[in-house]
């Protein structure tokens, strides 16, 4: 492990606050729909779930238009740069539900496919929650551009990897890319995050 | 110069410290690989080495932790590099040893991730093979957070030099590795496969090191390595600090000293310094290599079973002998089948669990490699490789993640010649049965004589007598009214040889009525004489009520705790024969997706009507519904899909009534995620409906090549293609498919569906019908079923 500034964060997973809106729009019901099922899938995920984060608070340059230097890799990008305008920091960071989620999807799919597919999705709307609650710890104090993740837009989904290498991510989150830049644990997100500068609030 | 592996027997020895630390300090920029140092600034990795060898150390680790194929086009030439700058540094020096440092290969194994198990070997292979050559003095396995990725790399090194092999891996604070495996399971693992030296780096500081070291004491047979962290990364005032400094690292060192670790080192945040404190201070602490523990363990790839006085149930049911739905399953190779076994038996109170795939019309060992692979992406219990075959043995103890059992040797030569090889190379617990070219002896003694031949031979390939473990045989007392006698004082006279003990419970009453009489009372008595492992039924009400009494009632559990939880759960289940209630039915059931009770309605409407009625006139008419209030958004998917499984279950006790010949299997469609693509969801949810309206899937998984597709298509004769993709680049997948399905055979109908597509992408790619979504897919499959009798 070379990069000895990248910070670890944790969660507990009681204080994972799942958005019932995404959650509807992952289940494709509406709002207010319930079950004792999807109430038993969402405890049982959160006992198996090991919410971690890891991050940077790195310099950007943009000097070069459309380009999106920071150091360690260097993205060209129309839709990056203009979502990091006004920026000369970024928090660049992933997040990850851990390897047991996987796991567990894995059985559910041999075991239900209801509780498979509740299970999913409570998933993806809990990570999504997680990297929401740490973006908002990180933006304590400062004015943040909107996060962006690599495979967004135009940048390419490779960048996935000068990223997570960065960050330690494999031996800090044991993330892992496979072949085609995805994930793996799958409930993993990896973001940027630009610092306005002279915004101080 | 000594061997390392005879050094450590006399006395502690001591690994360097931190690399990347002591580069930065050095100008190495973050993010930047320090391997290319070996070459671009050798100098400084010939201080950074001397400066670890002038503080006392007696191990250095080469700078090639990141090396390997895959990330570096010249990973050799920065190998080569990284060894001669080693060598530079040791130049003159006594007890220098050179540890070549191989990191993980940064991608995860299958099946979670998508690098195969022998394409890891060969990648760490090709490493190892460069090393050896360069002269490395022993191999240094670091920083591993899966224990299967440890495997590969284990095995690449015993198979491609003959080097000593030092193994450690990053344990979490809650003593795991990142995939699950705890310090007892890695023990297991690696002892099971010959490694030197085991234990832990990185990730954690010494004081949280204590406790995992405790369990390593506890069970391991070769010295432990530790090579703690200093402490934790903080930023303060803007600056990366570690929170232990050299003096109260080395104080902890001195406690994981005492407690046993026999080589002491350090990983991230260590210096020179840290490494001069710690050996200064325990230079002078007495000393003791690790003797033999005693434990008999099997591992999977998270817990280790310890076969001792605790029975041990190993689950006999993935076994196709007598059993003519998984024979069915095997041949057809519905693996979901299997992996439902797998999950049941686990959840009946399983340890181990028997995988045998032996028939004589399929590839044995294909099938068991599939099985063992599958079982274990699904339940961590260890498994038992069950085969005749050798070659099947050896190559499903390869891909195992863990240390397995292995069922099973005998006294032939035969037998001994082919299987205590394998054992040796891979490891594993190892059933030996007492019979040899004579048969299964009349007498208790004469098995005992077989056992203990087998033991002495085993002893020969350097397996232990606490792996081995002896099952005397039982064979059903309605042939032979001794033998269960005989089979006890064969356990009795075993057991004293030193070993442990197994028996297939279930054959002593093989062609009796009421089976479950006889074996678990014959459990009972074995239990009383010494049985450890009992391969048997866990679906069995009374072999477990025997298991779980006899803990009670012999001080193995604790508070009787195990025993009053079992015995509450079996209050709390109703008979399989009682009424379900009286308010309810077998529609609404359905229609609410309350799948147990479905099965109770289904089953008391059975006891009354035909299985044709019960599916036509309550089965059907529920789905229906449930589907048209989901057609009209009056229902959601996961309602959709609760009711289907509450369908299917209710469907599955139709279907035991109907034999298996009158089975209906005129309904049929292959379904399959397209190449590329790994999401499998939506194609799951139109499997379970399909299967609720009793059609016969043959469900491919994802990432399906074409010509598998066809291949299935043309061996069903199924007309019938459903084709599901998520991504939009592996919609050129499904229309290579479709073309190849309607090249081959114009007749074959394929259905697509899945996120991106629509019916205007369909209508392109030649499909013949886009489902919107999964009712949509149902009612067309019924349709085409429906027109085509017409």
């Amino acid at each position: 492990m070379t990069n000895n500034d990248v910070q670890l964060m944790t969660a507990a997973a009681d204080t994972i606050a799942i958005n019932r809106n995404e959650l509807a729009e992952r289940l494709h019901t509406d709002r207010n729909f319930d079950s004792p099922l999807l109430q038993k899938c969402q405890d049982r995920l959160l006992r198996t779930a090991d919410y971690r984060c890891v991050y940077i608070r790195t310099p950007v340059d943009l000097q070069q238009e459309n380009v999106c230097d920071f150091g360690f890799m260097t993205i060209p990008s129309r839709h990056l740069y203009r979502n990091l305008t006004g920026c000369q920091e970024a928090f660049v960071m992933a997040v990850t539900a851990g390897m047991a989620v996987d796991r567990l999807l894995l059985r559910l799919n041999v075991i239900s496919q209801a509780e498979h597919f509740m299970t999913d999705a409570l998933a993806s709307a809990a990570i999504e929650s997680f990297c929401n609650a740490v973006s908002e710890k990180l933006k304590v104090g400062l004015d943040c551009a909107p996060r962006f993740s690599p495979g967004y837009g135009d940048v390419s989904i490779t960048f996935q990897q000068p990223l997570l290498q960065r960050l330690n991510a494999y031996e800090l989150l044991g993330i892992t890319l496979n072949t085609a830049y995805l994930m793996t644990p799958v409930k993993s997100i990896t973001a940027i995050m630009g610092i306005r500068c002279n915004h101080l609030s | 110069m000594k061997s390392i592996v005879d050094l450590i027997k006399e006395k502690r020895v001591y690994f360097d410290g931190g690399t990347g630390t002591v580069l930065q300090g050095m100008g190495l920029p973050a993010g930047q690989s320090p391997e290319r140092w070996n070459i671009e600034q050798p100098e400084k990795i010939i201080a950074l080495h001397k400066a670890y060898l002038d503080a006392g150390c007696n191990i250095i680790k080469t700078n090639t932790f990141g090396l390997n194929r895959e990330k570096f086009p010249d990973y050799q030439a920065l190998i080569r590099a990284g060894i001669a700058c080693a060598k530079e540094a040791v130049k003159g020096r006594e007890e220098a040893y050179i540890a070549y440092d191989m990191g993980p290969t940064g991608r995860l194994l299958e099946p979670l991730g998508d690098l195969p198990f022998e394409e890891a070997v060969s990648i760490f292979a090709d490493n190892v093979r460069t090393a050896a050559e360069c002269g490395a003095d022993l191999v240094l396995i670091e920083t591993m957070n899966d224990s299967y990725e440890t495997k590969a790399a284990v095995l690449a090194v015993r198979e491609n030099s003959d080097l000593p092999v030092f193994v450690t891996n990053v344990y979490d604070a809650g003593g795991k590795l990142m995939t699950g495996a705890d310090p007892a399971a890695m023990v297991a693992l690696l002892e099971s496969l010959g490694v030197d030296a085991l234990g832990m780096n990185c990730s954690l500081g010494p004081d949280k090191m204590l406790s995992i070291m405790d369990t390593f004491r506890q069970y391991a047979s070769v010295p432990v390595i530790v090579n703690p962290n200093a402490g934790l990364p903080e930023v303060r005032d803007g600056q990366t600090v570690y929170t232990i400094d050299e003096e109260e690292f080395s104080d902890y060192m001195v406690q994981l000293a005492e407690k046993g670790a026999s080589v002491l080192g350090g990983c991230c945040g260590t210096t020179p310094a840290f490494i001069e404190k710690t050996i200064a201070k325990t230079r002078n602490l007495p000393y003791a290599c690790p003797e033999e523990k005693p434990f008999t363990l099997v591992s999977s790839y998270t817990h280790a079973v310890v076969i001792d006085k605790d029975p041990v149930l190993i689950g006999e049911r993935i076994n196709p002998t007598g059993k003519p739905k998984l024979k069915e399953a095997l041949r057809s190779g519905d693996l979901n089948y299997v992996l439902n076994e797998a999950i049941r038996q686990t959840e009946a109170g399983a340890h181990i669990l028997d995988v045998n795939a032996g028939l004589p019309e399929i590839d044995e060992t294909e099938m068991m490699l599939r099985c063992v692979t599958a079982i274990q992406s699904v339940t961590d219990a260890p498994l038992q490789i069950d085969s005749t075959k050798p070659e099947t043995l050896a190559a499903a103890m390869r891909v195992y993640n863990g240390k397995p059992l292995v069922n099973s040797v005998n006294g032939t030569e035969e037998s001994m010649n082919a299987v205590l090889p394998i054992v040796q190379k891979y490891g594993g617990g190892l059933i030996a049965l007492t019979i040899d070219e004579n048969g299964i002896p009349d007498t208790a003694a004469e098995r005992a004589e077989i056992a203990e031949k087998i033991i002495e031979r085993a002893a020969q390939y350097g397996i232990k007598k606490k792996d081995i473990i002896v099952d005397p045989l039982a064979l059903t007392i309605s042939s032979n009214p001794e033998s269960a006698v005989i089979t006890l004082e064969s356990v009795r006279l075993i057991r004293q040889l030193g070993v442990k003990t197994s028996l297939g419970i279930s054959n002593i009453s093989f062609g009796l009525p009421q089976r479950e009489l006889i074996t678990s009372t014959f459990y009972a008595n074995a239990l009383h004489n010494g049985l450890n492992c009992a391969i048997m039924n866990p679906f069995s009400k009374a072999m477990m009520n025997t298991y779980y009494t006899f803990r009670a009632l012999n001080g193995l559990d604790t508070g009787c705790v195990d025993y009053i939880n079992y015995a509450s759960a079996q209050s709390n289940t109703p008979e399989r024969s009682s009424a379900p209630a009286a308010e309810g039915s077998l529609h609404s059931s359905i229609v609410k997706g309350l799948k147990d009770e479905a099965v109770q309605y289904a089953r008391s409407l059975l006891a009354e009507l035909p299985p044709l009625e019960v599916i036509n006139g309550h089965i059907v008419p529920a789905l229906n519904e449930i589907g048209a209030a989901f057609e009209q958004k009056k229902a959601y998917l996961p309602q959709l899909l609760m009711s289907a499984e509450a369908a299917s279950a209710s469907f599955e006790e139709v279907k035991k009534l109907i034999p298996a010949d009158k089975a209906d299997s005129s309904k049929a469609i292959v379904l399959a995620t397209v190449k590329g693509d790994i999401h499998d969801i939506g194609k799951n949810i139109v499997k379970v409906l399909m299967e609720s309206y009793g059609f016969t899937v043959y469900d491919l998984g994802r990432d399906v090549p074409p010509e598998m597709v066809l291949q299935c298509a043309l061996e069903h004769e199924c007309k019938l293609v459903g084709l599901s993709a998520l991504m939009t680049t592996t919609v050129p997948a499904m229309a290579e498919t479709i073309e190849l399905l309607h090249r081959t055979d114009p007749t074959i109908c394929t259905m697509v569906g899945g996120a991106v597509l629509n019916q205007e992408y369909a209508d392109m790619i030649g499909a013949d019908f886009y489902g919107a979504d999964a009712m949509d897919s149902v009612r067309f499959a019924e349709r085409f079923y429906h027109s085509a009798a017409e």
